[in-house]
Protein backbone atom coordinates (compact mmCIF):
# COMPACT_ATOMS: atom_id res chain seq x y z
CA UNK A 1 0.00 0.00 0.00
CA UNK A 2 2.88 2.35 0.80
CA UNK A 3 4.19 1.79 -2.74
CA UNK A 4 1.03 3.29 -4.23
CA UNK A 5 1.22 6.17 -1.77
CA UNK A 6 4.89 6.88 -2.58
CA UNK A 7 4.37 9.70 -5.14
CA UNK A 8 1.83 11.37 -2.82
CA UNK A 9 4.12 11.10 0.19
CA UNK A 10 6.99 12.49 -1.88
CA UNK A 11 4.85 15.40 -3.15
CA UNK A 12 3.71 16.20 0.41
CA UNK A 13 7.34 15.97 1.64
CA UNK A 14 8.52 18.43 -1.02
CA UNK A 15 5.61 20.83 -0.34
CA UNK A 16 6.32 20.72 3.41
CA UNK A 17 10.03 21.30 2.67
CA UNK A 18 9.21 24.38 0.61
CA UNK A 19 7.02 25.75 3.46
CA UNK A 20 9.81 25.01 5.96
CA UNK A 21 12.51 26.74 3.91
CA UNK A 22 10.21 29.70 3.18
CA UNK A 23 9.53 30.17 6.89
CA UNK A 24 13.17 29.72 7.81
CA UNK A 25 14.29 32.35 5.28
CA UNK A 26 11.52 34.74 6.34
CA UNK A 27 12.54 34.43 9.99
CA UNK A 28 16.24 34.92 9.24
CA UNK A 29 15.60 37.99 7.09
CA UNK A 30 13.25 39.42 9.76
CA UNK A 31 15.89 38.94 12.47
CA UNK A 32 18.61 40.50 10.31
CA UNK A 33 16.30 43.47 9.67
CA UNK A 34 15.31 44.19 13.27
CA UNK A 35 18.89 43.83 14.44
CA UNK A 36 19.98 46.58 12.09
CA UNK A 37 17.08 48.64 13.51
CA UNK A 38 16.78 50.21 16.96
CA UNK A 39 14.49 47.48 18.26
CA UNK A 40 11.91 47.62 19.74
CA UNK A 41 9.91 50.20 17.81
CA UNK A 42 6.12 49.84 17.44
CA UNK A 43 6.54 48.93 13.75
CA UNK A 44 9.27 46.37 14.31
CA UNK A 45 7.39 44.76 17.23
CA UNK A 46 4.29 44.37 15.03
CA UNK A 47 6.47 42.96 12.22
CA UNK A 48 8.05 40.42 14.55
CA UNK A 49 4.61 39.36 15.82
CA UNK A 50 3.44 38.70 12.24
CA UNK A 51 6.57 36.66 11.45
CA UNK A 52 6.21 34.75 14.71
CA UNK A 53 2.55 33.92 14.00
CA UNK A 54 3.54 32.53 10.58
CA UNK A 55 6.33 30.56 12.22
CA UNK A 56 3.92 28.95 14.70
CA UNK A 57 1.07 28.27 12.27
CA UNK A 58 2.95 27.25 9.14
CA UNK A 59 6.68 26.67 9.61
CA UNK A 60 6.54 24.50 12.74
CA UNK A 61 3.90 22.06 11.37
CA UNK A 62 5.87 22.01 8.10
CA UNK A 63 9.03 20.88 9.92
CA UNK A 64 7.18 18.06 11.66
CA UNK A 65 5.73 16.96 8.31
CA UNK A 66 9.15 17.16 6.61
CA UNK A 67 10.64 14.83 9.23
CA UNK A 68 7.72 12.41 9.48
CA UNK A 69 7.29 12.08 5.70
CA UNK A 70 11.04 12.10 5.02
CA UNK A 71 11.72 9.28 7.49
CA UNK A 72 8.80 7.28 6.04
CA UNK A 73 10.16 7.71 2.49
CA UNK A 74 13.70 6.81 3.61
CA UNK A 75 12.53 3.64 5.38
CA UNK A 76 10.42 2.67 2.39
CA UNK A 77 13.27 3.20 -0.07
CA UNK A 78 15.89 1.50 2.19
CA UNK A 79 18.13 4.54 1.71
CA UNK A 80 19.67 4.59 5.17
CA UNK A 81 22.58 2.50 3.82
CA UNK A 82 23.41 5.11 1.16
CA UNK A 83 25.89 7.95 1.58
CA UNK A 84 23.70 10.80 0.37
CA UNK A 85 20.85 10.30 2.85
CA UNK A 86 22.91 10.59 6.09
CA UNK A 87 24.65 13.64 4.57
CA UNK A 88 21.26 15.18 3.78
CA UNK A 89 19.97 14.30 7.27
CA UNK A 90 22.87 16.13 8.93
CA UNK A 91 22.12 19.29 6.95
CA UNK A 92 18.35 19.11 7.60
CA UNK A 93 19.06 18.49 11.28
CA UNK A 94 21.26 21.63 11.34
CA UNK A 95 18.53 23.65 9.56
CA UNK A 96 15.91 22.37 12.05
CA UNK A 97 18.16 23.26 14.99
CA UNK A 98 18.74 26.71 13.50
CA UNK A 99 14.99 27.13 13.18
CA UNK A 100 14.72 26.30 16.90
CA UNK A 101 17.23 29.06 17.70
CA UNK A 102 15.38 31.55 15.47
CA UNK A 103 12.04 30.67 17.12
CA UNK A 104 13.51 31.27 20.57
CA UNK A 105 14.91 34.66 19.54
CA UNK A 106 11.62 35.64 17.85
CA UNK A 107 9.75 34.72 21.05
CA UNK A 108 12.15 36.83 23.12
CA UNK A 109 11.73 39.81 20.78
CA UNK A 110 7.93 39.38 20.73
CA UNK A 111 8.06 39.66 24.52
CA UNK A 112 9.66 43.09 24.17
CA UNK A 113 13.33 42.25 24.77
CA UNK A 114 15.80 44.49 22.99
CA UNK A 115 18.60 43.27 20.74
CA UNK A 116 22.20 44.24 20.45
CA UNK A 117 24.64 43.57 17.69
CA UNK A 118 24.03 40.43 15.71
CA UNK A 119 27.09 40.83 13.51
CA UNK A 120 26.91 38.54 10.50
CA UNK A 121 23.16 37.97 10.80
CA UNK A 122 22.78 39.34 7.26
CA UNK A 123 24.78 36.35 6.01
CA UNK A 124 22.43 33.79 7.61
CA UNK A 125 19.83 33.74 4.77
CA UNK A 126 22.64 33.05 2.28
CA UNK A 127 23.99 30.23 4.44
CA UNK A 128 20.47 28.75 4.61
CA UNK A 129 20.17 28.97 0.81
CA UNK A 130 23.54 27.22 0.37
CA UNK A 131 22.43 24.44 2.73
CA UNK A 132 19.11 24.05 0.89
CA UNK A 133 20.89 23.89 -2.47
CA UNK A 134 23.12 21.09 -1.11
CA UNK A 135 20.07 19.19 0.20
CA UNK A 136 18.31 19.45 -3.17
CA UNK A 137 21.43 18.30 -5.06
CA UNK A 138 21.85 15.32 -2.72
CA UNK A 139 18.17 14.34 -3.02
CA UNK A 140 18.06 14.68 -6.81
CA UNK A 141 21.46 13.24 -7.78
CA UNK A 142 21.61 10.63 -4.97
CA UNK A 143 25.41 10.23 -5.21
CA UNK A 144 26.63 6.73 -4.17
CA UNK B 1 22.00 39.28 20.15
CA UNK B 2 21.29 39.67 23.83
CA UNK B 3 18.44 40.86 25.94
CA UNK B 4 19.09 44.12 27.71
CA UNK B 5 15.67 44.66 29.33
CA UNK B 6 14.09 43.22 32.43
CA UNK B 7 11.42 40.65 31.64
CA UNK B 8 8.00 42.09 30.73
CA UNK B 9 4.74 40.34 31.73
CA UNK B 10 4.18 39.40 28.07
CA UNK B 11 7.64 37.89 27.85
CA UNK B 12 7.08 35.88 31.03
CA UNK B 13 3.78 34.60 29.60
CA UNK B 14 5.51 33.54 26.37
CA UNK B 15 8.28 31.79 28.32
CA UNK B 16 5.72 30.02 30.53
CA UNK B 17 3.94 28.71 27.41
CA UNK B 18 7.27 27.51 26.00
CA UNK B 19 8.09 25.71 29.27
CA UNK B 20 4.70 23.94 29.14
CA UNK B 21 5.52 22.74 25.60
CA UNK B 22 8.96 21.61 26.77
CA UNK B 23 7.45 19.71 29.71
CA UNK B 24 4.99 17.90 27.40
CA UNK B 25 7.70 17.09 24.85
CA UNK B 26 10.02 15.82 27.59
CA UNK B 27 7.32 13.57 29.04
CA UNK B 28 6.50 12.09 25.62
CA UNK B 29 10.19 11.64 24.70
CA UNK B 30 11.02 9.96 28.00
CA UNK B 31 7.99 7.65 27.82
CA UNK B 32 8.60 6.55 24.22
CA UNK B 33 12.26 5.82 25.07
CA UNK B 34 11.25 3.70 28.07
CA UNK B 35 8.69 1.82 25.94
CA UNK B 36 11.30 1.25 23.24
CA UNK B 37 14.11 0.09 25.55
CA UNK B 38 12.12 -1.73 28.25
CA UNK B 39 9.29 -3.24 26.20
CA UNK B 40 9.95 -3.28 22.45
CA UNK B 41 13.62 -4.35 22.50
CA UNK B 42 13.11 -7.25 25.00
CA UNK B 43 10.07 -8.38 22.97
CA UNK B 44 12.24 -8.50 19.87
CA UNK B 45 15.20 -10.34 21.39
CA UNK B 46 13.47 -12.56 23.96
CA UNK B 47 10.15 -13.31 22.28
CA UNK B 48 11.13 -12.89 18.61
CA UNK B 49 8.52 -10.14 18.06
CA UNK B 50 10.14 -7.31 16.05
CA UNK B 51 6.88 -5.39 15.57
CA UNK B 52 7.40 -3.37 18.77
CA UNK B 53 10.77 -2.04 17.62
CA UNK B 54 9.43 -1.45 14.10
CA UNK B 55 6.69 0.75 15.56
CA UNK B 56 8.37 2.34 18.59
CA UNK B 57 11.70 3.04 16.81
CA UNK B 58 10.31 5.66 14.39
CA UNK B 59 7.82 6.96 17.00
CA UNK B 60 10.62 7.57 19.50
CA UNK B 61 12.84 9.01 16.75
CA UNK B 62 10.22 11.60 15.93
CA UNK B 63 9.52 12.28 19.63
CA UNK B 64 13.26 12.79 20.25
CA UNK B 65 13.63 15.17 17.30
CA UNK B 66 10.60 17.15 18.46
CA UNK B 67 11.93 17.32 22.01
CA UNK B 68 15.38 18.47 20.85
CA UNK B 69 13.81 21.15 18.69
CA UNK B 70 11.51 22.41 21.50
CA UNK B 71 14.47 22.37 23.93
CA UNK B 72 16.55 24.49 21.52
CA UNK B 73 13.64 26.94 21.18
CA UNK B 74 13.40 27.19 24.98
CA UNK B 75 17.13 27.70 25.53
CA UNK B 76 17.43 30.21 22.65
CA UNK B 77 14.81 32.38 24.40
CA UNK B 78 17.32 32.99 27.20
CA UNK B 79 17.31 32.42 30.96
CA UNK B 80 19.13 29.05 30.90
CA UNK B 81 22.62 28.43 32.24
CA UNK B 82 24.91 26.25 30.12
CA UNK B 83 24.90 23.28 32.52
CA UNK B 84 21.08 23.37 32.52
CA UNK B 85 20.96 23.43 28.72
CA UNK B 86 23.48 20.57 28.52
CA UNK B 87 21.46 18.58 31.06
CA UNK B 88 18.28 19.06 28.98
CA UNK B 89 19.92 17.49 25.95
CA UNK B 90 22.13 14.84 27.60
CA UNK B 91 19.57 13.31 29.98
CA UNK B 92 17.13 12.91 27.08
CA UNK B 93 19.28 10.14 25.56
CA UNK B 94 19.33 8.11 28.80
CA UNK B 95 16.34 5.85 29.57
CA UNK B 96 14.29 7.47 32.39
CA UNK B 97 16.58 10.55 32.11
CA UNK B 98 13.81 12.63 30.60
CA UNK B 99 11.78 12.21 33.80
CA UNK B 100 14.62 13.84 35.75
CA UNK B 101 14.52 16.75 33.30
CA UNK B 102 10.89 17.30 34.27
CA UNK B 103 12.03 18.41 37.73
CA UNK B 104 14.31 21.05 36.19
CA UNK B 105 11.57 22.27 33.84
CA UNK B 106 9.05 22.47 36.70
CA UNK B 107 11.56 24.44 38.79
CA UNK B 108 11.96 26.89 35.89
CA UNK B 109 8.16 27.17 35.66
CA UNK B 110 7.87 27.93 39.34
CA UNK B 111 10.63 30.56 39.10
CA UNK B 112 8.70 32.18 36.25
CA UNK B 113 5.50 31.96 38.29
CA UNK B 114 7.21 33.81 41.14
CA UNK B 115 8.49 36.46 38.72
CA UNK B 116 4.97 36.89 37.29
CA UNK B 117 3.48 37.22 40.77
CA UNK B 118 6.06 39.82 41.80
Amino acid sequence: MLDTLYPWLKAAHIAAGIAFVGGLLTGSIALATVQSDRFPTPASTAFIEVVRAWDRRVTMPAILLVWALGLTLALQGHWFRSVWLPAKLVIVLALSAWHGVQSGVLRRLAGGASTRGGRGSGAVPFAILAAVLTVVLLAVLKPA
Amino acid sequence: MTSADGPSALRLDLEAAQLRRLEQASLIEATTLVLLVCVAVPLKHLAGLPIGVAVMGPVHGLAFLTYGWVAIQAVAGGGWRRPEAARLLLLAVVPFGGYFNLALIRRKKSELGSALAA
